[in-house]
């Protein structure tokens, strides 16, 4: 998992980079567009995947732990704060539409529909996870801590990506 | 010990044909890197379709492109009408191996039926609009920049055509329990899964990073292809090194 | 039940965490308006935090605090090369 989490962060490391630069040169529109996105849902997103990522670090220690019920609570709980997320997100993104923004209305909003977008892949990928892990996790032939880690890591990449996406698209200033 | 071990493989099975050696499997391995090597040498140095040309062109200038470059088009592309179907061997391997993983055969049918998917767009397209436009150079500009802008739409939009094959290749590594290929190459599948949905805007944006021309929907996704092509070459020679002689697959 | 919270690093790590993105929140509603200005300090306040935050997950949530020097290595020189390549680009 590792492997997937390192090569994740250098390409979406490439893309904040070309982010940076295309602001870089088009600082006006930028800010201008930005004034259009909603700083609290993105605000309360970012609490939402804290406090995700947060249930799923103690289940991995309920697993180490063998406190299977507990870590099957935990996980469970991460995942139902990654729904959250979809939920918010998507209702962001209706009244952004809604409001006339679209993919084809500038490159900041081009940028910001792209990268949300393949986070929120990311999110959906990351719940498919979860739902393996708590499988494995009732399946007492399955167990393994090292499944439940893995899961984890990836699902803390959901989160990391999502603090920097946070910081560069709704606060830059 | 091996003089003891050839009499009794063909004495399990007598009647049974048993290759002797893995040289079929080997030519078409070969196949892969020599294609490839084709499909840059068209693409990139004979008709000029990759890098892709800029997205913003007015009709004279996609004109005088056309004219520029009527004869290394021509040649580009005939030479892809006879090459083109070494990608069906490509393919056919690494459905060959995946054949071999303990998931469903269906796996394997469903990545050779989402690959046709994207074969005519995601190469066949550009040729013929290329081919249609240098074959009377003399049309009207609007028509000749019609027919340029089907040849990249397709050629760089088409990217989302591949990735349903390339998420059944992800899931079959993954729930395969034959180790045909390593956990890691599921990875970089998704990775391509994810750098060719990024090249949706191509057919809204006419300039930056999400152009057809763009740093994002096309220099990054390609990186990543080569990356995946590389790996999955190799993957495909180590699989079949280690594949016993004469294994049977399921059909 | 507040002993158990002060002595369990993830959740010491999430209170943190939380509170500097309210801190962030903040200080993007102080200047959010009809019309947007550019503020280096505002920003240079958000990417520390940003980095605070992403450093918080990677070591603490994806424990890399315990993980093989290499992988330590790897996520800080990740981070010094993005925190840097976007300084340097915001500033230039």
């Amino acid at each position: 998992m590792w492997v997937f989490v390192l090569g994740d962060l250098i390409i979406f490391g490439t893309y904040f980079v070309i982010f940076m630069v295309e602001r870089s040169w088009h600082r006006d529109v930028f800010l201008e567009s930005q004034r259009h996105l909603n700083l609290g849902l993105g605000a309360v997103n970012t609490l939402v995947l804290l406090t995700s990522s947060r249930f799923v670090a103690q289940g991995v220690r309920a697993a180490r732990r063998n406190d299977n019920a507990h870590a099957v609570r935990l996980v469970l709980g991460g995942g139902l704060c990654g729904v959250l997320f979809l939920a918010i997100k998507s209702y962001e993104w209706a009244s952004e539409i809604a409001a006339g923004h679209t993919l084809a209305t500038n490159t900041f909003f081009t940028f910001y529909f792209m990268l949300t977008g393949v986070h929120l892949f990311h999110v959906v990928l990351g719940l498919v996870i979860l739902g393996v892990v708590v499988a494995d996790l009732k399946n007492p032939e399955l167990r393994r801590v090292s499944t439940v880690e893995a899961g984890a890591t990836y699902w803390h990449l959901v989160d990391l990506l999502w603090v920097v996406i946070f910081a560069l698209f709704y606060v830059l200033r | 010990m091996t003089v003891a071990a050839k009499p009794d493989l063909t004495e399990v099975d007598p009647d049974r044909y048993r290759p002797r050696n893995k040289t079929d499997l080997t030519v078409c391995w070969w196949i892969i890197p020599i294609f490839y090597n084709f499909f840059g040498l068209i693409f990139v140095l004979l008709a000029r379709v990759m890098p892709p040309q800029r997205a913003d062109r007015n009709p004279d200038q996609i004109a005088a492109f056309f004219h520029a470059h009527t004869v290394t088009i021509q040649i580009g592309f005939c030479l892809l009408m006879v090459v083109i179907g070494g990608s069906g061997i490509a393919n056919g391997l690494v459905a060959f191996q995946m054949k071999r993983m303990s998931v469903s055969p269906v796996f394997a049918y469903a990545y050779i039926a989402a690959l046709a998917v994207g074969a005519l767009p995601g190469c066949l397209m550009a040729a013929f609009s290329f081919l249609t436009a240098t074959f009377r150079p003399d049309r009207d500009p609007q028509i000749l920049a019609l027919l340029y802008d089907i040849g990249f739409l397709s050629f760089v939009g088409s990217l989302g055509c591949f990735t349903t094959q390339y998420l059944v290749l992800a899931l079959a590594i993954l729930l395969d329990k034959n180790n045909i290929f390593p956990r890691w190459m599921a990875y970089v599948t998704i990775w391509q899964i994810v750098t060719e949905v990024l090249a949706a805007p191509v057919f809204v944006v006419k300039a930056g990073p999400f152009a057809w021309n763009g740093s994002i929907s096309f220099y990054q996704g390609t990186v990543i292809f080569v990356v995946y092509e590389v790996c999955i070459i190799y993957l495909l020679k180590k699989a079949i090194e280690r594949q016993p002689l004469g294994e049977r697959i399921p059909d | 039940m507040r002993s158990s919270i002060a002595r369990d690093p993830v959740d010491f790590v999430w209170i943190a965490l939380s509170a500097v993105t309210a801190v962030s929140w903040a200080l993007g509603a102080a200047t959010d308006g009809s019309h947007l200005v550019t503020s280096v300090p505002t920003t240079l306040g958000v990417l520390a935090i940003a980095l605070l935050k992403a450093r918080g997950i990677i070591r603490y949530f994806m424990e890399v605090q315990t993980a093989p020097t290499w992988l330590r290595r790897f996520t800080d020189l990740w981070m010094v090369a993005l925190w840097g390549s976007i300084l340097t680009l915001y500033l230039a």
